[in-house]
């Protein structure tokens, strides 16, 4: 398996005239191999886009070091960008050219010979629904056929990493969803590796495997989430009435832990192995009348609060950041 | 297969070199530009006086078609360095309207539609784009300018025989010099006026009043002050005091060939950092 991060950081530091913007991150991400998508989430002014941009070698940074696809991005760009794709936040088009015209010149740009290109632009505006709107000019197109015409751009020419700048900005939820899934698409039928920034927790949890969130130029927390998705399958919420008290003794009986959060609150840890029914049981024994049981996940939602400091961190949590430093 | 059926793969054939990319814009501007009428229109109207020279060129060589005339008057009419430098004066004047009405479309869509970053997360660096968008304006004022110039140049070795080149040969790398500094400039003005007026009309109309004003501010200053230095601030004069002297031709009143080229070279250094002030693939607030 390649071995090579997609994207390396190594006390990258970039400088906007006096103001510091990231302050010597030093990350790996996409070390698992080809066809995996990376989430970089954070509030705005995090430092997302400075990064993204730098990356492309659109910035200079004005310390460190930063490697796209093994390539420097200030000595090798003109490489790297052949086996990238962008596709940037605000509209970017050619308003007077027709969307299969558009996309053949971008395909020609990164090296394809003309009749390929001609042959690309087509598949892809088709695989991103805008077939039957090839032949209209893009300053007619609506916000969302404007999307996905900067998506088809960004692919046409079959890049190895997409950087995707707010993907689903703008667009109705059956628009979202439909970009949402050619975002998976793209990385599990074709092997793309994908970048995606946004802001939105739930866009990023759907199609990405790992999750960098930034906060004042710096990376806060950085996740696998399969892991975390793993890891939370056998988080139990529980909500009782009656006396609970010795349901903290009884809870090893079926090789669980749990912590009491007061008003018949509690949080339960079972092992691997052991079904929510065993819960029942346990409740059923102590007399207990069970209000509420779920299944909680550690949402990306959570993690994100935490990182940004908004919730309190559980007494003796390892994060997924200590995993992966593990 | 259909295309609509198959499906999207991702490309994995082999890749166009450099220069084939280079070319790409350059390629998809001029389709775009020959499409407009008024653009065919000017162009085919520029072709008018080559014609009318080609024609001089025929009559000076077939003495038998000027029997008629003065012994004055046919010593007079000769290809020499002047008869190339008032052919250079009407077409280079015919390509400042050209550049005028093409050069607008060359970054000012790019620029309203935010279109640079996409063509920069390409293998296609600041400079490779300006000079692909210079490309564009001087491939498409080449047509109308020194191709015409050194077809006529060709016609006249063609006719007078290869002593007439021998003897000459000068007059048509100057024509081919000549021109090839003006579409320099002419593109430059046109690139930085497209680049900081987003509207077609008004960018084209800064382009021309680039010439006209700064002519005019020329002229004032001689007659004011009772100087013929101020010449030197009208691009267009100095071109052509250069023209004079790559001709052979004698030069007008004011500032010599080597003064000229100064100035003009400061106008093409100006223009240039003017251009890469706007050429970018972020705007930074700082």
């Amino acid at each position: 398996m390649d071995t090579t991060p997609v994207v390396e950081l190594d006390n990258l530091k970039v400088r906007l005239g006096r103001r510091e913007i990231l302050h010597g991150i030093t990350c790996r991400l996409g070390v698992s191999g080809t066809g995996k998508a990376v989430g970089l989430l954070g509030p705005n002014g995090a430092g997302k886009s400075t990064l993204i941009l730098t990356l492309l070698g659109f910035l200079r940074p004005s310390a460190g070091r930063a490697r796209i696809l093994g390539m420097d991005c200030r000595r090798n760009m003109g490489e790297a960008r052949s086996r990238i794709g962008y596709m940037p936040e605000n509209d970017s088009f050619i308003g007077e050219m027709t969307a299969v015209t558009f996309l053949r010149q971008m395909a020609e740009l990164s090296g394809l010979p003309p009749k390929p290109a001609l042959e690309k632009a087509h598949e892809v505006l088709f695989h991103v629904g805008l077939g039957e709107a090839r032949y209209r000019e893009l300053r007619t197109y609506s916000l969302g056929m404007k999307q996905m015409a900067k998506l088809a751009q960004a692919i046409v020419h079959g890049p190895e990493l997409v950087v995707l700048d707010e993907p689903t900005n703008g667009l109705d939820p059956a628009a979202r969803r439909r970009m949402l899934k050619l975002v998976a698409d793209m990385k599990e039928e074709q092997g793309m590796n994908v970048l995606v920034c946004s802001h939105l927790l739930r866009d990023i949890e759907q199609v990405c495997d790992e999750a960098v969130i930034m906060k004042d130029g710096a990376i806060v927390h950085q996740c696998n989430l399969e892991q975390e998705r793993r890891s939370n399958r056998h988080f139990v919420e529980l909500e009782v009435t009656g006396d609970d008290r010795n349901l903290l003794m009884a809870l090893p009986e079926i090789g669980a832990e749990g912590v009491s959060e007061g008003g018949g609150r509690w949080r339960i840890v079972l092992p691997a192995g052991t079904e929510v029914e065993a819960i029942w049981g346990l409740a059923a024994k102590q007399n207990l009348l069970v209000r509420k049981l779920t299944h909680r996940r550690d949402t990306l939602e959570e993690i994100f609060l935490k990182a940004m400091g908004h919730l309190a961190r559980t007494p003796g949590e390892v994060t997924a950041l200590d995993v992966t430093r593990t | 297969m259909a295309v609509y059926k198959r499906g999207y793969r991702r490309y994995a054939g082999p890749l166009t070199g450099r220069w084939t990319r280079f070319m790409v814009l350059p390629r998809y501007a001029w389709s775009k530009l020959y499409q407009q009428r008024l653009v065919l229109l000017l162009t085919m109207a520029a072709f008018v006086w080559p014609l009318l020279c080609a024609i001089f060129v025929y009559l000076t060589n077939h003495e038998e078609l000027l029997q008629g005339l003065e012994p004055e008057f046919r010593a007079f009419i000769q290809i020499n360095g002047r008869f190339f430098s008032i052919f250079m004066y009407v077409q280079g004047a015919s390509a400042v309207f050209l550049a005028a009405l093409a050069g607008p479309g060359l970054v000012a869509p790019d620029l309203a539609n935010n279109a640079l970053p996409l063509y920069f997360s390409r293998p296609l660096t600041r400079w490779t784009y300006a000079l692909a968008r210079l490309t564009v304006i001087v491939g498409m004022l080449s047509v109308v300018t020194w191709i015409p110039g050194l077809l006529l140049f060709g016609l006249q070795v063609g006719l007078a025989g290869g002593w007439w080149f021998l003897a000459n040969w000068t007059l048509g790398a100057g024509v081919v010099v000549g021109f090839l500094l003006w579409l320099l400039v002419l593109g430059l003005v046109a690139m930085a006026s497209s680049a900081y007026v987003k509207w077609r009309v008004v960018a084209g109309a800064v382009s021309l009043a680039f010439f006209f004003i700064l002519s005019g501010v020329s002229t004032m200053i001689d007659v004011v002050f009772r100087v013929t230095w101020g010449h030197i601030l009208d691009p267009a004069w100095a071109v052509n005091q250069v023209w004079s002297w790559l001709l052979g031709v004698d030069p007008f009143e004011g500032p010599g060939p080597g003064a000229s080229m100064l100035a003009l070279a400061s106008f093409i250094l100006m223009l240039v950092l003017v251009i890469e002030r706007k050429l970018r693939p972020v705007e930074v607030v700082r």
